[in-house]
C-alpha cells in the first residue's frame, strides 16, 4: 500500500470514531427538538418533519403544556451549588498547592499521597455517612450542605493541578518581588498567580465540571427543589410512569451546554494542566 | 553611608551547619567579590544579607542598622540573580518600574527613574518588549537596570553572567565594572570565576567550606596567597606546586632537583623542614625570554613535554619531581616536544608553604 | 508534644497554608468515613435510629462475605474495570496515534475528542439508554430499518448485551481522556531517539515498541491514575441505564451498596460494603501512582 493510501485510510478510520463520538450526543441534541409523538412513531421517523422548541418551553413552564418538573430551580441550584464550592476548592487547592510547590517540611510527600487518596474514596460509599450525619445537623437537602461536599472533593485535584503549575514558576521571582518591596502577600499575587493563572483556570474548570456533573453523592443529599441539581433532576423523569424522552433529551441538552462553552474556552490549558501536574517531576 | 558587616554569620539547614562564622567588614562604595569553589556557601551568604535566608547566628549590619529580622523589603538592597528572575509578564518598562511602583511613587518619577536606567544600560529600544523577547545579554542587563532604578544601598549579585557565552561574559564584565564607576554604591558580587574576581573586585574575598580563606585586593592574593588553596584557586594556569625538604638554604625535592629558598621567605624556615614549593608559569620561562628587571632567579633544565602556542605567549608543559609543572615562553618561537631547554624561575614570586597544612610560611 | 509544638513552629507557614485543605478533607472524608466504620460494626437501619447502638461486631463483614450476591457483584465490578480501562488504554493509545499522524483537520478532530470529557456520567448513562432503547432506540430502528434484525434487540434486559452496553458507555466516556494526554505525549515527544533508531536500523513496529511507547508510559499511567480516582463515576452510568436491573443482572459494587442502603435501609451491611469498594479504588489508584513514579523516574533517561 502506498504511503498516501495509508494517511488516507487512517483519516477515514479516525473519521468514524469521530463519528461514533458525536453521533449520539448530536442524535440527543437532535430529539431535543423533536416532538415525543415523532420519537416513539413505529417505524422509525428518520428526517424529522416538524422541529419545535415546545420541549425547552415546557421545561421552563412557558408553553401550554407545563412540566411537572422545575428545571428552572434545578438549573438555578446547580449553577449556585458549582460555582460557589468551584470557587472555594480553587482557594484551599491554591493555598495547599503553594505549599507543596514551594515549602519543604517532613511528611510532605505523605501528606499530598493522603489528600489524592482522599479522593478516591466512590461517592456512593462515602454519600451513606454523609446522608446520615447531614441529616443531624441540618445539612441534609441544603445548598450549603452539598457546596461544602463538593468543595472537598475538588480540593485533593486542584491541589494536584496548581501545585504543579506553582512549580513551574521560579522561585525567585518570588524572592526578585520581595527585594523589590513586596511582602511574601504582594509577590504571591502579583508575581505568582499571575504566572500560575492558566494553570488555576484549568483546576477550576475541573472542579466545576465535576460539580456540575455530579449525581452519586446529590442523589443522596438532595430532596427537594430547594437543592436538587440538573443530575439529579434528570431522573425525574424517569420516575414517572412513562418516560417523556423529548423533556429529557431538552434537559440534557441544558446540563451539556455550559460545560461545553466552559471547556472549549479553555481546551489548551486542560491539556497542560493535566500533564504538567503529572509528568514534570 | 551603606558599610556591610557580618559578625560571626552561621547557617545551618537542619544539623547542617554550611556556614561557620563569618566575619566579614565592607566598606562604603566599596565592590567586593566572594569567590570560591560550588557549594562553598558564597550563596548562602549573599542570600542572608538580602533576607533571602535567616540567619542561624550571628549579627548583619547594613549602614550601621542590624538587619537579621528584618523582611528584604525593609533592607534597601537590590539583587541580580543568576538566571535574572525577571517578571515574564511584564514588560521591561514594567520591570523597571516595578519597585518603584510598590513603593506607591507618583507615575511620572517612575517614568522618569526607569528612562535613567534605562539610558544608563542601552536598553531604551528594547521598553516594550517581554523579557521573552530578549536575548540573554539584554535580559542580564534588565535585571541590572532593575536593581538600579531604586538606588539602593547595597548591590548584591549572584553569579549574574553564569548564563552567557564566554564573549558576552566578557563584554558585561566591563560593562558592570562601568557601572559601578557611574552609580557609586556598595556592591557585594558572588562567583567562582576567578578572572571575574581578579577584574571587577576591590577586594575579594575567598571562602571554602562555609569558611573565608583570605581577604584581600585581587594584587594581594594573587602575589602572596595565603595558603595553597588560595594559590591553586586564583591565578590561571593555576600555581605549580612541588613537595620538597629544606637542606641548606635550598628546597631539595625527590630525585636530585634543587631550588634556592626564595628571598622572602629567608629565616622563616628551618633545616628539614618538609614544605610545598610554589611558583607560577608566568615567573618560569626559558634563559633568552625572560624580561629584563625580574630580580633574583634560579637556573632550571626542563625537558619539554608539550608546548601549546596561545600567539603571544606559549604555554610550556614540563616536569620537576614528578610533578607536571608549567612556564610560560613570551617571544614564543616553535617548540617540539622533548626538546631540552634552559630556564629561569624568578625567585621573588615564589612560594613556600607548609606541606601539611598548606598555610603560607610567609609571616 | 514538645517535638509537635517545634514542628508546628518551624514549618508554621506551609502548614497554615495546608489547613483549609485538610480541614474541609477531615471534616467531609476522614470523619464521616470513620462513623461509617464504626456503622459497619453496627446493625444500624435508617427506619430505627437507636439501633445505632447495637454492635454486632464482625456480623456485617461476615454476612457480606457469605452473600453471594455481593460477591457476583464484586466479581462483575472488577471484570467491568478490567474490560474497561484496558480498552479505553488501547483504543486512546491507537486513536491519539492515528490523530497525530492526521494533518488535514487534526484540530477539530482534537477538539471533537474532549467530547466526551464533559459529559456528566449521568447524561451519559441517559444517552445510551436513549439509543439502545429496545423499542425506539437509534440503534435498534437502524438495524431494523436496514433490515438485519427482524425483532427489536433487547440490549439492557439481557445479560451479556447489558453488560456490553454499559461497558460501551463507560468508554465512550472515558477513552478519551486516555487519546487527549497520550496525543500530549506525542506533541512532547523528542524527535532525536526516533531518527536515532531508524538510522540504527529499527522497523517502524521496532521504533514504537522501544521507542515511543517508553516515552508514553508515563502519560498513559497519568491517564490511568486520574481515571482511577473516579472509577465510581459508573454508578451513575449503570443506575441511569439499568438500576442494576433487571433482577440484579448488572448490579455492579456501587450499585449494590446504594440499595442495600437505601432501598434496603441496612445502613451496617452498605458500610461494611463500602468498605470493600474503599479498597477497590484505592487499590486501582495506588497501583497506578506507583507505576507513575516508576515511569518518571525512568523517563528521566530521556
Ligand atoms: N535549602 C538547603 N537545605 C540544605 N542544604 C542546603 C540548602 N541550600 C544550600 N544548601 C547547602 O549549602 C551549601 C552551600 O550552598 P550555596 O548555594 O551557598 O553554595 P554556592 O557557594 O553558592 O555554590 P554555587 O557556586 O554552586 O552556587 C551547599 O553544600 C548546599 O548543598
Ligand atoms: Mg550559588
Amino acid at each position: 500500500m502506498s504511503r498516501a493510501m495509508k494517511d488516507r485510510l487512517i483519516w477515514a478510520v479516525t473519521f468514524l470514531v469521530m463519528l461514533i463520538i458525536c453521533l449520539p450526543g448530536l442524535w440527543v441534541v437532535l430529539s431535543a427538538f423533536r416532538t415525543n409523538g415523532e420519537i416513539l412513531t413505529k417505524p422509525a421517523v428518520w428526517i424529522p418533519q416538524n422541529l419545535t422548541l415546545d420541549n425547552f418551553r415546557a421545561i421552563f413552564g412557558l408553553g401550554e403544556n407545563v412540566l411537572a418538573i422545575p428545571v428552572g430551580s434545578y438549573f438555578l441550584n446547580s449553577l449556585v451549588i458549582s460555582v460557589t464550592s468551584t470557587v472555594l476548592a480553587v482557594m484551599i487547592g491554591m493555598s495547599g498547592g503553594y505549599a507543596f510547590a514551594r515549602h519543604r517540611f517532613p511528611g510532605k510527600s505523605g501528606a499530598f499521597l493522603w489528600l489524592m487518596l482522599s479522593r478516591t474514596v466512590p461517592g456512593i460509599a462515602l454519600s451513606l455517612p454523609l446522608f446520615i450525619l447531614w441529616s443531624w445537623i441540618g445539612l441534609i437537602d441544603t445548598k450549603l450542605g452539598v457546596i461544602v461536599v463538593y468543595t472537598a472533593i475538588n480540593v485533593p485535584f486542584t491541589v494536584w493541578l496548581t501545585e504543579g503549575f506553582f512549580r513551574q514558576v521560579p522561585r525567585d521571582l518570588s524572592e526578585a518581588a520581595q527585594i523589590d518591596g513586596c511582602t511574601p502577600w504582594q509577590a504571591f499575587w502579583k508575581v505568582e498567580f499571575p504566572l500560575a493563572r492558566s494553570g488555576i483556570a484549568s483546576a477550576g474548570i475541573f472542579a466545576f465540571l465535576t460539580s456540575w456533573n455530579e449525581y452519586a453523592l446529590a442523589s443522596q443529599l438532595t430532596r427537594s427543589t430547594d437543592s436538587k441539581t440538573l443530575p439529579v433532576g434528570l431522573m425525574d423523569f424517569t420516575a414517572q410512569f412513562t418516560i417523556d424522552w423529548a423533556g429529557m433529551c431538552a434537559m440534557a441538552v441544558i446540563i451539556i451546554i455550559p460545560a461545553l462553552i466552559l471547556t472549549f474556552l479553555v481546551q489548551k490549558h486542560l491539556i497542560a494542566g493535566l500533564t504538567f501536574g503529572g509528568v514534570k517531576g | 553611608m551603606a558599610e556591610v558587616t557580618l559578625r560571626k554569620i552561621v547557617k545551618n539547614y537542619g544539623a547542617l551547619e554550611v556556614v561557620h562564622g563569618i566575619d566579614l567588614d565592607i566598606a562604603h562604595n566599596e565592590f567586593v567579590v566572594l569567590v570560591g569553589p560550588s557549594g562553598c556557601g558564597k550563596s548562602t551568604t549573599l542570600r542572608m544579607i538580602a533576607g533571602l535566608e535567616e540567619v542561624s547566628g550571628g549579627e548583619i549590619a547594613i549602614g550601621g542598622r542590624v538587619v537579621n529580622t528584618l523582611p528584604p523589603r525593609a533592607r534597601n538592597i537590590s539583587m541580580v540573580f543568576q538566571n535574572y528572575a525577571l517578571y515574564p509578564h511584564m514588560t521591561v518598562r514594567e520591570n523597571l518600574g516595578f519597585s518603584l511602583k510598590i513603593a506607591g511613587r507618583p507615575p511620572a518619577e517612575i517614568e522618569k527613574a526607569t528612562d535613567e536606567a534605562a539610558a544608563i544600560l542601552g536598553l531604551a529600544d528594547y521598553m516594550d518588549r517581554t523579557p521573552g523577547e530578549l536575548s540573554g545579554g539584554q535580559r542580564q542587563r534588565v535585571a541590572m537596570g532593575r536593581a538600579i532604578v531604586r538606588h539602593p544601598d547595597v548591590f548584591l549579585f549572584d553569579e549574574p553572567l553564569s548564563n552567557l557565552d564566554a564573549k558576552l561574559r566578557t563584554q558585561m564584565r566591563v560593562e558592570i565594572k562601568k557601572l559601578h564607576q557611574k552609580v557609586k554604591t556598595t556592591i557585594v558580587y558572588v562567583t567562582h570565576d576567578q578572572v571575574e574576581a581578579m577584574t571587577l573586585a576591590d577586594r575579594i574575598v575567598i571562602m571554602k567550606d562555609g569558611h573565608i580563606v583570605q581577604t584581600g585586593t585581587p594584587l594581594e592574593v594573587f602575589e602572596r596567597p595565603a595558603n595553597t588553596f588560595v594559590a591553586t584557586f586564583i591565578g590561571s594556569p593555576p600555581m605549580n606546586l612541588v613537595d620538597g625538604v629544606v637542606a641548606g638554604g635550598e628546597v631539595r625535592f625527590a630525585g636530585d632537583a634543587s631550588l634556592p629558598v626564595p628571598p622572602a621567605f629567608r629565616g622563616r624556615v628551618q633545616e628539614g623542614q618538609r614544605v610545598t614549593y610554589g611558583f607560577r608559569a608566568d615567573n618560569l620561562m626559558p634563559a633568552g625570554h625572560a624580561m629584563t628587571g625580574i630580580g633574583e632567579t634560579a637556573d632550571i633544565d626542563l625537558t619539554i613535554a608539550l608546548a601549546e602556542p596561545l600567539g603571544a605567549e606559549t604555554i610550556l608543559l614540563s616536569e620537576l619531581a614528578g610533578v607536571e609543572i608549567q612556564g610560560k615562553m613570551y617571544n614564543p618561537r616553535a617548540v617540539a616536544a622533548g626538546e631540552r631547554l634552559s630556564c629561569l624561575l624568578a625567585l621573588d614570586h615564589a612560594h613556600l608553604f607548609d606541606a601539611e597544612t598548606g598555610a603560607s610560611l610567609r609571616t | 508534644m514538645t517535638r509537635l509544638r517545634r514542628y508546628a513552629r518551624d514549618h508554621a507557614v506551609p502548614l497554615a497554608l495546608l489547613s483549609p485543605a485538610v480541614l474541609v478533607i477531615l471534616l467531609v472524608v476522614l470523619l464521616p468515613l470513620l462513623f461509617s466504620f464504626y456503622t459497619s460494626f453496627s446493625n444500624y437501619r435508617l427506619i430505627r435510629p437507636d439501633s445505632l447502638w447495637d454492635w454486632v461486631g464482625f456480623r456485617n463483614y461476615l454476612r457480606v462475605l457469605g452473600d453471594g450476591d455481593f460477591w457476583s457483584a464484586f466479581g462483575r465490578t472488577v471484570l467491568f474495570l478490567t474490560v474497561a480501562l484496558n480498552l479505553e488504554m488501547l483504543l486512546g493509545l491507537g486513536l491519539a496515534l492515528m490523530v497525530n499522524r492526521i494533518t488535514w483537520g487534526q484540530r477539530t478532530m482534537r477538539t471533537i475528542m474532549m467530547f466526551p470529557m464533559m459529559f456528566s456520567p449521568i447524561l451519559v448513562g441517559f444517552q445510551f439508554k436513549y439509543l439502545f432503547n429496545d423499542t425506539i432506540g437509534l440503534v435498534n430502528n437502524a438495524l431494523q430499518s436496514l433490515g438485519l434484525a427482524s425483532e427489536p434487540i433487547p440490549f439492557l434486559v439481557d445479560r451479556w448485551l447489558a453488560f456490553a452496553a454499559i461497558a460501551f458507555a463507560e468508554i465512550w466516556m472515558s477513552t478519551s481522556i486516555f487519546a487527549i494526554l497520550i496525543l500530549a505525549g506525542l506533541f512532547a515527544m523528542p524527535k532525536d531517539p526516533i531518527e536515532a533508531a531508524r538510522v540504527d536500523g529499527c522497523s517502524n513496529w521496532q521504533v514504537f515498541r522501544h521507542i515511543t511507547l517508553p516515552f508514553l508510559m508515563p502519560f498513559i499511567y497519568i491517564a490511568m491514575t486520574i481515571r482511577s480516582l473516579d472509577v465510581a463515576r459508573a454508578y451513575d452510568i449503570v443506575d441511569v441505564m439499568t438500576g442494576g436491573g433487571p433482577a440484579g443482572r448488572t448490579e455492579l459494587l456501587w450499585t449494590l451498596i446504594a440499595r442495600t442502603a437505601y432501598d434496603d435501609a441496612r445502613m451496617g451491611r452498605a458500610n461494611a460494603m463500602a468498605y470493600f469498594s474503599i479498597l477497590l479504588s484505592i487499590f486501582f489508584t495506588w497501583f497506578f501512582f506507583r507505576k507513575l513514579m516508576a515511569a518518571r523516574r525512568h523517563l528521566g533517561a530521556f
